[in-house]
């Protein structure tokens, strides 16, 4: 008996030592040092521009930058609750949900880095002689889940007058869409470029985001920091701020030097990441301290308002336990620029 | 013996329930990552109600998406199981046939299913069809294998009695080489049913929301963890009750065999 419990104890032991075996590539390991760990994504954006001018490292000598690429809100998510990330680029859609119960992972949006403008649209068949958003019903309609091209094609039927039971949904990734739209399977999208472009050459865009923004439901792209991160190291923070609303600001004066180095890091051509960017809808940190946005400390803007819609929507879908009250979506936002810098 | 082993079993389950209890007590992980098996309990209570709000998880109930993910493994494995054995006694008897689909057969083996099924989407869509034809081509590989082998193996002498005895050539693969293969066969069927089970996340990654694959998925999206867990048991539950039922199939199919 004294053997086999021994032996079990043993199993416990095993437990550090299959922690400390290598699994290939390179892990997250201490480099000695301070180190950021930055989750991004792959869209044309200001954050890709930063990442290519190395403009952070050179702004923290003394820490070392860990970019890592993520394909979805939900998988930062995760990361952050496993301590995996301290800064990460995400999309609205995921962020209010990170914010609810039971994830309520402790990150703050520190920053707005883009509304989404006409890169994400509905787009149907011109084949099926659909104009309006109300001859949807009846309809197979795709879009990827979870994503801000969901909850706008949601936000686009409410708005319409359309209950969202009476259209078929089907939860496709964009890649997908693009072979069921060509096979006929599919009335119409809600999805964003490349796939979009493919979709328009032959169908009629009902709406996209940047119209869905202007009537009230924008879905926006924010960096997050995890909160005690945030806290610890002011200074990683406004180094961060600092170089993307410099990057923020160039798009606007000179897009093609961004394109340049967007096409540089994902590998498409210029002139697509050019059309990309233009897609979507830039403010510098000081349009971002306007009422719509972030606000003033003093003055709160819209932003919680924003966030506890999507928040509202993520419940109704079942897909969070609880909304948290404004108050303490206020509380996850951190007004870019405010604290000095 | 019997009562003894499974005994054994019971504990072992019992204390690894225990152990993940004890570990998510420790709250060493939030529960979004590590939930407790009381919130996978409580996931199976609310996904198995249809009156919950959300008709189960996300409009189906729990039985309603074992039951569409059941119903797609079956035809896929019926399809694969059919093809297989045809083309295994095809195989294992002509080895003309055998050299010209053995490096097909063992190409497709090494694929794994998600890379085959953007391709799969793009020729049959996003309905039922391509979900069907992958589990197809997933299960179809061990059992041709299988077949051939046990039908290259069957007792020459055999084959000779029946053939002096006056048999043709389909009556004696029917009369003898099916029967004198079935273990093999059958064991080829139940890594089929395996393979085919296991793909079926893989499946339902494209349109296939109202699986119990397609509930692990969403579930992952929202991380909803309890939810994925949940899906993983019912899977690997469901998976160990149909490898028993093919177990039993081939003691009561070939007596003479010993256990396997």
């Amino acid at each position: 008996m004294s053997i086999s419990r021994r032996y079990a104890l043993s199993l416990f032991a095993a437990v550090p030592v299959l922690a400390a075996c290598g699994v290939g590539g390179s892990s997250s390991g201490s480099g000695g040092g301070k180190t950021v760990r930055i989750a991004y994504q792959n869209f044309a954006d200001s954050t890709l521009l930063v990442k290519d001018r190395q403009t952070l490292e050179k702004a923290l000598p003394d820490h070392t930058v860990k970019w890592t690429a993520f394909d979805s809100g939900a998988s930062i998510n995760t990361a952050f609750l496993g301590g995996s990330i301290d800064l990460a680029v995400i999309g609205s859609s995921p962020t209010a949900a990170g914010l609810c119960p039971p994830l309520s992972i402790p990150y703050q949006v520190i920053e707005l880095l883009n509304v989404i403008g006409d890169s994400e649209a509905l787009v149907v068949r011109k084949a099926t002689g659909i104009t309006k958003i109300t001859e949807l019903v009846g309809r197979k309609v795709a879009a990827p889940f979870s994503s801000t091209a969901h909850y706008s094609l949601l936000a686009a039927l409410e708005l319409a007058g359309v209950d969202a039971g009476q259209v078929t949904l089907v939860d496709l990734e964009p890649q997908n869409i693009q072979a069921a739209w060509q096979r006929g399977d599919i009335d119409a999208a809600y999805v964003w470029t490349p796939v979009l472009s493919v979709l328009q050459q032959d169908g009629v865009t009902l709406t996209d985001s940047a119209k869905l923004a202007a009537e009230g439901k924008p879905t926006l792209t924010f960096t997050v920091a995890g909160r005690d991160f945030a806290a610890a190291n002011p200074d990683v923070i406004e180094a961060w701020l600092a170089a993307t609303d410099d990057a923020l600001k160039l798009i606007g004066t000179d897009p093609g030097t961004v394109a340049a180095a967007v096409s540089r890091q994902i590998g498409i051509s210029t002139d697509d990441a050019l059309s990309q960017l233009k897609q979507n809808i830039y403010l510098d940190h000081a349009e971002q301290r306007g009422p719509d946005y972030f606000g003033t400390p003093d003055q709160p803007g819209e932003l919680a308002e924003r966030l506890h819609d999507t928040a509202q929507f993520l419940r109704q879908q079942k897909k969070v336990d609880q909304v948290p009250d404004l108050a303490t979506i206020r509380a996850a936002l951190r007004v870019p620029g405010a604290g000095g810098a | 013996m019997v009562k003894r082993a499974l005994l054994v079993r019971v504990i072992a389950v019992a204390v690894l329930l225990a152990a993940w209890w004890l570990v998510a007590l420790a709250t060493i992980w939030p529960p979004a990552i590590l939930p407790g098996p009381g919130q996978v309990w409580h996931q199976l209570l609310s996904t198995s109600d249809a009156a919950n709000g959300q008709a189960g998880y996300a409009g189906s109930t729990l039985v309603e998406r074992l039951g569409v993910s059941l119903r797609r493994v079956g035809y896929g494995c019926a399809y694969g199981i059919l093809i297989g054995v045809v083309l295994g006694l095809a195989m294992g008897l002509l080895p003309v046939v055998r050299a010209i689909t053995e490096p097909a057969v063992t190409f497709l083996r090494a694929l794994p299913p998600l890379a085959y099924l953007s391709l799969l989407v793009i020729w049959f869509g996003i309905d039922e069809e391509p979900k069907v034809y992958l589990l197809m081509v997933a299960a179809f590989p061990p059992v041709a294998v299988a077949t051939a082998a046990a039908v290259g193996g069957v007792n020459r002498q055999y084959v000779e009695a029946a053939q002096a005895l006056g048999a043709g050539r389909f009556e004696v693969i029917r009369a003898v080489i099916l029967p004198a293969s079935a273990p093999e066969i059958i064991t080829g069927v139940r890594l089929a049913v395996g393979i085919a089970y296991s793909s079926v996340v893989a499946a339902e990654t494209v349109n296939g929301a109202d699986g119990i694959g397609g509930m692990v998925l969403n579930a992952q999206r929202y991380n909803q963890t309890a939810v994925v867990i949940l899906g993983l048991f019912v899977i690997g539950i469901t998976g160990l009750v149909i490898d028993s039922v093919i177990v039993a199939a081939q003691r009561a199919l070939s007596p003479w065999r010993g256990r396997v």
